[in-house]
């Protein structure tokens, strides 16, 4: 019974070791970063290793102001907001009509909106460029958030279909006998049920557009217009910058997403099987 | 009545139609027509200003003699060899996770930290990271490793392309494919375990004979996802961990179509990768398709 209880023990104990040397392993970068955002460029070259002897705040005040992160970030919280409304809004109701309602030619779209979501930016970016010229939307907002809603929606379109597909229909069929109209119907009924799901696209969503690259790129190409992804992408070549420094910019751009991640952590986890977890 | 139903069903019809047609203007203009215009662009010779200039297949001829292509090709091949540490690591750990582990959340939500951050972020952190100046060298340096100073882990072709793999594939996907598989592993029938124990199965065996086959379907899932990933999702780390070097050591063609249409302005060059990428995916979206399909019905 003690040589059972042993082995237990010690397996447990291996489990744990385990684990937590991959969590070491994961969590490495963000440590590093804050350890060097606290310390002073001479700190730095001198102990790359341990934290900080004599913390300091001033790398992360040069981020916000000299390398322009606060503007950055006010310019993604902007875009990535205003994006946000228009992709729910989009989502829902497209998931609501894939989902609840009868149309000639459902299945074909619903399979195209299925096909479509997995391109690359790459296989559009030049044609998308030239459309976003032609629109005069080079270098603007709407520009951006519309080629984001378009290359993101699909798939939170194929989350809010399967959930839909699921949701009882009487719910909204005495909507429709009182006469209320298909918006009504989303916005009174179908939005407020889905609110979890809502919460799992929006975040699925927001993470997306937050950290997009290849779009911002060629869309946002004066750099007062930059967000914080394009802006941080962009440094490493353009200053030769010290590490701290850039190690401050890196934590104010991952900041928002990591407390939004800490607060709607179940969010994060519904939203990365939804809609494809079976056995 | 009969007239009635028409009347409902007509209604509904528009209805669902009315709904769509955001979504599907958005997707027409910036998704759909670009794609299916980059066929005709990969004819032509074109510097993203002025008229094309339709030279029939001189583009594809040229790619099929580009150094640059073949690497690309190379390195996928290599990024591809490393699902199977992708795939096998998360189930695993989701395994020891599941195994009465007191914290398996706070883990595992330690583990998807990487998603969060962002691959942009992540490049950028781990060039410092991995520089000649960095941490690491730093480390082996303290530990007593001779000439750790001449180690340039990105600064060679194999290494480089080797180490963007392991990141990319095994590194930035293990928290995802935790959370994936523990959600599949939930749905396993836990008398299925039961059985296994009154057997004396030892933990491997239960491992590979209940658990694995239990999450069947979301190992068929996931390997489909790392696929699109390596083909369709890796310009963010790409430009920002190696910038494709050293020379071509870490191209793919996703990259490439970027380099070539707008830092070389060869648009219509660019366009035709962008054909051969689109083929790639186009396969790998139909298999995802057709597992979606096989997913509902079950």
């Amino acid at each position: 019974m003690n040589l059972f209880r042993a082995r237990r023990i010690l397996s447990l104990f291996l489990c744990y070791l385990v684990l937590t040397l991959f969590a070491i392993v994961i969590v490495y970068p963000l440590y590093f970063s804050a350890i060097s955002s606290l310390k002073t460029g001479d700190a730095y070259t001198e102990n790359k290793l341990s934290i900080p002897v004599s913390p300091v705040l001033e790398n992360f005040s040069r981020a916000l102001g000299q390398m322009r992160m606060l503007r950055y970030m006010g310019n993604t919280l902007l875009s990535v907001g205003i994006a946000m409304v228009l992709y729910m809004f989009i989502c829902s109701a497209a998931g609501f009509a894939f989902g609840k309602l009868k149309f000639p030619g459902r299945l074909a779209v619903f399979t195209l909106v299925l096909f479509l979501q997995i391109f690359p930016q790459m296989v559009i970016s030049g044609q998308v460029y030239q459309i976003a010229s032609k629109m005069k939307l080079l270098n603007t907002y709407p520009g951006i958030i519309l080629i984001w809603v378009a290359y993101f929606a699909p798939f939170g379109t194929y989350i809010m279909t399967t959930y839909y597909a699921n949701v009882p229909k009487e719910l909204i069929e005495s909507a429709r006998i009182d006469g209320a109209n298909v918006f009504q119907q989303l916005f009174r009924i179908m939005m407020p049920v889905a609110r979890p799901m809502l919460g799992t696209i929006g975040i699925i969503g927001s993470l997306a557009m937050w950290n997009e690259l290849p779009f911002a790129m060629l869309i946002l190409q004066k750099t007062h217009l930059r967000t914080m992804t394009l802006g941080i992408a962009l440094m490493q070549g353009e200053y030769g910058l010290p590490v701290p420094r850039l190690s401050a910019a890196v934590l104010i751009s991952a900041s928002i997403p990591l407390v939004l991640y800490l607060i709607f952590q179940n969010y994060v986890t519904m939203g990365a099987t939804a809609g494809s977890v079976k056995g | 009545m009969g007239a009635n139903i028409r009347r409902l069903e007509f209604k509904e019809a528009r209805e669902g139609w009315i709904l769509v047609i955001p979504l599907l203007v958005l997707m027409m203009i910036f998704i759909l027509y670009p794609v299916l215009t980059n066929f005709y662009y990969s004819f032509t010779k074109w510097k993203g200003i002025g008229d094309p200039k339709w030279i029939g297949i001189a583009n594809y001829v040229k790619m099929f003699q580009d150094e640059r292509f073949f690497s690309s090709l190379k390195n996928t091949g290599i990024l591809i060899l490393y699902i199977p540490v992708g795939v096998f690591l998360p189930l695993l750990l989701s395994a020891i996770m599941r195994d009465g582990i007191r914290g398996w959340k706070a883990y595992r939500a330690v583990l998807f930290l990487p998603n969060i951050l962002g691959p942009v972020l992540l490049g950028t952190l781990f060039v410092i990271i991995l520089s000649q100046v960095g941490p690491i060298i730093a480390m082996l340096d303290r530990l007593g490793v001779e000439n750790a100073a001449r180690i340039h882990f990105l600064g060679k072709s194999k290494s480089a392309i080797n180490i963007l793999s392991f990141l990319f594939v095994v590194w930035m996907k293990l928290g995802f494919g935790c959370i994936y598989f523990l959600a599949a592993m939930s749905n396993i029938d836990s008398s299925l375990y039961d059985a296994a124990r009154i057997d004396g199965a030892n933990w491997w065996k239960t491992f590979f004979h209940v658990t694995v086959p239990g999450v069947s379907f979301a190992l068929q899932f996931f390997t489909v996802l790392h696929f699109i990933e390596i083909f369709a999702r890796m310009y963010g780390i790409i430009f920002t961990l190696t910038g494709g070097g050293p020379g071509y050591a870490t191209y793919t063609l996703e990259f490439g179509v970027y380099t070539i249409g707008f830092q070389a302005f060869q648009r219509g060059y660019a366009s035709s990768w962008a054909v051969v990428l689109f083929i790639f995916c186009a396969a790998i979206a139909l298999v995802q398709i057709r597992l979606l399909r096989k997913g509902e019905n079950r």
